[in-house]
């Protein structure tokens, strides 16, 4: 796996149409990401960071150009191919984590688990990830509206993996969150790197940023710095 | 299993908003109780008019063809001038002998006089139907409750209605007046003759011989002969069948004999069966009827479902949206709502069905005053019958809301606040 790329992005271009006109929000970007890499995407408002991010977790498709994910060409996938890329290959972390509303931080973790083998968790895998993020069994049957932000985020964290996906897509995921329990955010993420993760970060913080290996500065659609 | 996740998701959507989703349900509610109970209604009324029919199955009824022509048959005293009922058609002497001829030994033939009157007791006045008939045929098809039958000329029997309308009972005497300008000559002090009360008939209810004695009274045939003329011109003839099952042969046997001349048939011939048929397909249109009004109050309670079912989309938009992004099908997601709907369906049909129990019998209670077919099969079916379309009908708003939850887009749905 090693030789080729888990992503590549060729020629990549995203255009909306608006009623004020088209707007090209990604232009003609050309990327690859390898095994394992921690990439910070870096930007300003408008620059293209959060469309980057919607291709790369395959939740929209490219304009122009193509974008493959394991080899796979994106595009060619038919919508169902790709629900199913996203629940197994791709992790989300999100600024404002996305928890579900309806389900204990437990049953969170469990959902993605339940979306695959079609049947709820009996291995434990659940409990385990939710105690390697530390959130114990009792934090584990709160709704996420009684847990802190720095814990919501954590439980997502835990969804994220509880899948086994090789890439993680994270969206300024300290952006809500204190600066202690960033760094304690990013410092699992640095982890999870460690152990073998592909990890991809949007941020416009710096600081952040300096945790990747790599980073690329996107404006106006192009990147500029890789 | 995976309808576990998605209909745990939903219960605790539904519970959520549960003032909001009760509020929904009865309109459910209302249209399965509106439905069960008019249908049970219509068919609780069907079973009782079947089985008092049933009663008089083995009677067939003789009337004149409307439409015949011709003088009135030989033997009657005042001739046409007569004024009864009977002043223009009935049956004729020579027509009775035909009949009894093809009865035979099979039955019992019953020729019976009838007419519209007035009734007075002291002075109260009533309305009803006077019967002339044999006092001895008399007590061949009328249950007499209290008293005896007649045993001379100025003696009657009165039907249950009408002595409770008179407020009367045996050994009571009431005026009749002729219903006719022009009396009789040999009656002309019977025109406002007086009986006396001698035995009070059952209630019958709607029968298929023809003889509602409810509201009327029986007297014998040389009494109303005196009264109103018409001597040997009979209203009808009812023939009491032996064996139910020859019904059909008597009557083919009286039609042959009788009716010769096929384009203007002399008389009408009928039955308990063929009565039913009429009545049966009256009293079903008028169901139908009702239980559409019924259907609209459904129609009503499906678009209070299709609202809340939108609210709750709109309301979840994001979540749809974390759901969507992180792997769950649009099926799923479609399955989700679906299920919702569902909830609130089985919530709605299930306290309705046990409310349609509680009203449907009430209702039918105080419209017939009889619950006695009120548990037949072919009454409660529409209990469940209520009940699945009250779900169906959730079922069927709740469609396009788990549609548009499903194709929505995730990165739209997310972004939503």
């Amino acid at each position: 796996m090693s030789g080729t790329p888990l992503i590549r992005l060729v020629n990549v271009t995203k255009t909306y149409h608006l009623e004020s006109g088209d707007f090209t929000a990604l232009n003609d970007v050309s990327l690859d990401i390898m095994e394992n890499d921690f990439v910070a995407i870096m930007g300003p408002s408008g620059s293209g960071k959060s469309t980057m991010m919607n291709q790369l977790g395959i939740l929209d498709v490219p304009t122009t150009g193509k974008l493959f994910i394991e080899g796979r060409d994106v595009a060619a996938m038919t919508k169902l191919e790709r629900t199913h890329l996203r629940r197994d290959a791709i992790g989300y972390i999100f600024q404002k984590f996305y928890l579900i509303p309806l389900l204990s931080a437990y049953e969170n973790v469990e959902y993605p688990l339940i979306l695959k083998n079609k049947t709820r968790d009996s291995t434990g895998r659940t409990q385990a990830m939710l105690d390697a993020v530390g959130i114990d069994r009792e934090k584990s049957e709160h709704r996420p509206n009684q847990l802190s932000g720095g814990q919501q985020q954590r439980v997502a964290i835990a969804r994220a993996l509880v899948n086994d996906p090789k890439i993680l897509l994270c969206d300024e995921p300290t952006g809500n969150l204190d600066r202690k329990t960033g760094y304690q955010i990013m410092d699992i993420l640095c982890d999870l790197q460690r152990k073998g993760k592909t990890v991809i970060l949007v941020t416009h913080d710096p600081k952040v940023a300096e945790y990747a290996q790599r980073t690329i500065r996107l404006d106006d659609g192009r990147i500029v710095a890789s | 299993m995976i309808g576990g996740i998605f209909f745990q998701l939903s219960v605790r959507s539904v519970r959520l908003n549960f003032l909001r989703s009760i509020l929904a349900s009865i309109g459910i509610v209302i249209g399965v109780v509106a439905i069960s109970s008019m249908g049970m209604l219509g068919t609780n009324m069907q079973l009782q008019v079947k089985d008092q029919l049933s009663s008089s199955a083995n009677t067939i009824v003789i009337t004149a063809d409307a439409i015949r022509m011709g003088p009135p048959g030989g033997g009657g005293p005042s001739g046409s001038q007569s004024s009864s009922s009977s002043d223009e058609s009935g049956i004729k002497k020579t027509q009775l002998n035909k009949i009894r001829a093809a009865v035979g030994t099979n039955g019992t033939v019953i020729p019976i006089y009838s007419s519209s009157t007035e009734f007075t007791s002291g002075n109260v006045p009533a309305r009803g139907t006077i019967y002339g008939m044999d006092p001895d045929d008399a007590t061949e098809f009328l249950d007499i409750g209290n008293g005896t039958s007649i045993a001379s000329i100025n003696e009657a029997l009165v039907g249950q209605t009408l002595a409770d309308t008179l407020g009367i009972s045996v050994g009571d005497k009431i005026k009749i007046s002729s219903a006719s300008s022009g009396p009789p000559s040999n009656s002309s002090s019977a025109s406002r003759a007086t009986v006396k009360v001698v035995g009070i008939i059952d209630t019958r209810g709607t029968v298929a011989d023809r003889v509602s004695t409810d509201n009327g009274i029986v007297v014998s045939k040389e009494w109303f002969v005196a009264q109103y003329g018409g001597k040997d011109i009979y209203d009808q003839v009812n023939v009491i069948v032996k064996d139910t099952d020859q019904i059909t042969e008597i009557e083919d046997a009286i039609d042959v004999k009788l009716n010769t001349d096929e384009k203007t048939p002399a008389v009408r011939i009928s039955d308990a069966s063929s009565q039913l048929d009429t009545i049966s397909s009256t009293l079903e249109t008028l169901t139908t009827f009702v239980l559409a009004i019924g259907g609209i109050s459904l129609l009503v309670a499906a678009v209070s479902i299709f609202n809340v079912m939108m609210m709750s989309v709109n309301e979840r938009v994001q979540e749809i949206g974390i759901l969507l992004s992180i792997g769950t099908e649009t099926g799923e997601v479609r399955k989700m709502f679906v299920y919702e709907a569902l909830i609130l369906g089985i919530l709605g049909a299930g306290i309705g069905g046990v409310m349609s129990l509680v009203i449907g019998y009430s209702v039918v209670d105080a419209m017939m005053g009889t619950t006695e077919f009120f548990f037949l099969p072919d009454s409660l079916i529409y209990i469940p019958e209520g009940m699945l379309v009250g779900m169906a009908v959730c079922l069927i708003s709740g469609l396009y809301p788990a549609w548009r939850a499903s194709n929505m887009d995730p990165i739209d749905a997310l972004r939503s606040e």
